[in-house]
């Protein structure tokens, strides 16, 4: 069964809703999005590629609520993010943000970078803990928990990111090219670790990417270009 | 891992800027505790001066200078006339460069005053009557000297005698010169003339009693002003001055701490912007960013203010341990005052972390996607 009969079996409950979403820069200086009209629904992976400057990482900021369209609609789960949501709130609890460059906190070790999105809602210490270092053990990194980020690789900096997006059990997984920073092989690792999550705990999943061959991966292809998306591809699309 | 522990790893990250910091509140918080207690001590100690002297009203011109100015002597006797007033003490009180010590008490007292009456004699003896050319040391006032019994000592540009040295019970007492009021006048070429009349009222009289007397008093001596004992020192000039001195400057220091604390955290705030980005961008709240910074300068105004006490204290005890000035200080150390330091150090911390907390609330989140 592949993922676009699964897609078409099943009526799917729209996660994200955009209609001709624009953002701009610099008092209009900059078009990042020239009106993206989109629907992602729950539990699909989503592959966003296209050439750089193209607008991807602006996309994923509107759904992630680190930033305001400046025109269009955006909603999630039927409501408007700009006035239905409380931003925060929903970072907190509905997103799980994966970077490019890991963002890990230098002063803190894994296992408590896993725990900083806990604080907002989880008010017990000994659970915070714990259920980190549950999420570091599934990452496969139960052996660095209380290492600072400094002492550790690449592809391990990054699971540990991993394991601190998935620190709320977030409804979304949005990933700016997490494999970007890494070597081949880390790349499949870190690749593998996602659609693992994706499929094990029906998380929707989000990736943006230069790399053809890992946007294939998907279930759908987004593909953009000058700030608009130009393609749409469901289905099979490993080659 | 909890709250707390975040703040306390902010600090920890650049330990070299903290400890500057935290060395610049406490310098300042070190001059509150020094001025502050020192002229707190002042205070306590001429008051328990007066208590062991059983002195109610100090009729002076205190309120106009240093040392107050000198008025006739026929004041005493309008003062002793005053019902109420059970007893008058006339005196000459000069605060004056006494050989090398640049700073001592002279009380001249009338002779078979009652300021006499209650000072101890540790050695020597008493002078022999009003016109002797002698005088009896405090104790303290001894020792800074380096005098003894028997010893020439220069009052004005007369050479007279320490007879005795006395405990006079209290550190005032203990560290001025003593002698008999007529020998003063002569010295001086004051003649006729005294500047403070210490005066006792029924035992066991209200302090709202002495204010009556007070009044009495004022009504009929219009060249000097009394004032009871305890409010007597509060409203001295030199007193206000001092005081003045100690705040204002303790003002400054804190000011330069708040300033201090402010640069060390605008710079952690920009130093540390991409991280705070991240950390909204993974669901803090800007009310938590907020709380962190506050956290941070309120933290760094604890420690400041306990380690500003504690140099402010052991500065404290070293100047007072300096020989020219045991008999002047008796700083008023208390718990109260080191509550007080730390808590204004806290405000400090506080205060200078209110402007970088808002300039991090502001940060927006996208930027930590970007690089
Ligand atoms: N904060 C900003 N201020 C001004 N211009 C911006 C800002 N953020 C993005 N842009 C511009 O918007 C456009 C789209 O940027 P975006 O980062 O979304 O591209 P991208 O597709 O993620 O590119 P890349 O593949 O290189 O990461 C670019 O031209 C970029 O320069
Ligand atoms: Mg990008």
């Amino acid at each position: 069964m592949n993922a676009a009969a699964s897609n078409a079996a099943t009526p799917q409950t729209c996660l994200f809703e955009a209609v001709g979403l624009q953002k701009e820069f610099d008092d209009g200086r900059v078009q990042a999005l020239r009106g993206v009209d989109l629907r992602i629904s729950e539990g699909e992976f989503v592959s966003i590629i296209g050439p750089s400057g193209c607008g991807k990482t602006t996309l994923l900021q509107m759904l992630g609520a680190l930033d305001h369209p400046s025109s269009g609609e955006l909603k999630y789960r039927g409501k408007s993010m700009l006035h239905g949501l409380d931003a925060a709130t929903y970072r907190a609890r509905e997103i799980g943000f994966i970077f490019q460059a890991f963002h890990l906190l230098p002063t803190f070790t894994a296992v408590e970078n896993v725990q900083l999105p806990m604080l907002e809602t989880t008010t017990k210490a000994s659970e915070r803990r714990e259920r980190a270092a549950s999420l570091l053990k599934s990452v496969g990194l139960e052996h660095r928990t209380d290492h600072f980020p400094a002492k550790l690789s690449g592809g391990e900096r990054q699971r540990v990111a991993i394991a601190r997006s998935l620190a709320n059990q977030p409804s979304v997984l949005l990933a700016d090219e997490p494999t970007g920073n890494l070597d081949s092989e880390n790349a499949v690792m870190i690749l593998e670790l996602l659609i693992r999550i994706h499929r094990e705990q029906k998380m929707t999943l989000i990736l943006v990417t230069h790399d053809l061959s890992i946007a294939r991966q998907a279930s759908r292809m987004i593909e953009m270009k000058d700030g608009r998306v130009i393609n749409d591809l469901r289905g099979a699309l490993r080659p | 891992m909890t709250f707390p522990t975040i703040i306390v790893r902010g600090l920890m990250r650049r330990p070299v800027r903290t400890g500057l910091t935290l060395f610049g509140i406490s310098i300042g918080i070190a001059a509150v505790v020094a001025l502050v207690g020192v002229s707190r001590g002042f205070e306590t100690s001429w008051n328990v001066g007066m208590r062991t002297r059983h002195i109610d009203i100090v009729v002076s011109t205190l309120g106009s200078g240093i040392t107050p100015k000198p008025f006739d002597a026929s004041v005493r006797d309008r003062v002793a006339a005053v019902p109420g007033v059970t007893d008058t003490c006339a005196l000459f009180v000069d605060f004056t460069s006494v050989e090398d010590s640049p700073m001592l008490i002279v009380s001249a007292r009338e002779w078979g005053g009652f300021s006499w009456n209650h000072l101890k004699i540790v050695s020597g003896r008493m002078p022999n009557d009003a016109t002797e050319p002698a005088v009896v040391l405090g104790r303290t006032a001894a020792e800074t000297l380096k005098k003894k019994v028997g010893d020439p000592i220069q009052i004005d540009i007369r050479e007279l005698k320490v007879v005795g040295i006395v405990d006079g019970g209290a550190l005032v007492e203990n560290g001025s010169v003593m002698l008999s009021l007529d020998l003063m006048q002569e010295i001086t070429g004051n003649e006729g003339r005294i500047n403070i009349i210490d005066v006792r009222v029924k035992p066991g009289s209200s302090e709202e009693e002495i204010q009556r007397v007070c009044e009495a008093i004022n009504r009929v001596v219009p060249e000097a002003k009394a004032m009871s004992a305890g409010e007597h020192i509060a409203s001295s000039e030199a007193y206000r001055f001092v005081q003045a001195m100690s705040w204002s400057t303790s003002l400054l220091a804190v000011i330069m701490g708040v300033l201090g604390v402010m640069n060390t955290m605008l710079m952690t705030v920009f130093e540390r912007k991409q991280e705070i980005c991240i950390l909204l961008a993974i669901g803090w709240r800007r009310r938590r960013i907020m709380l962190m910074i506050l956290g941070e300068s309120a933290l760094l105004g604890l420690l400041g203010g306990m380690v500003g006490v504690l140099i402010g204290v052991l500065g404290v005890k070293a100047i007072h341990g300096l020989p020219g000035i045991r008999g002047l200080l008796d700083p008023d150390l208390s718990p109260r005052l080191f509550v007080t330091s730390v808590t204004i150090s806290i405000g400090v911390g506080v205060l200078s972390g209110l402007y970088p907390a808002w300039r991090s609330s502001r940060l927006t989140p996208s930027l930590a996607l970007q690089g």
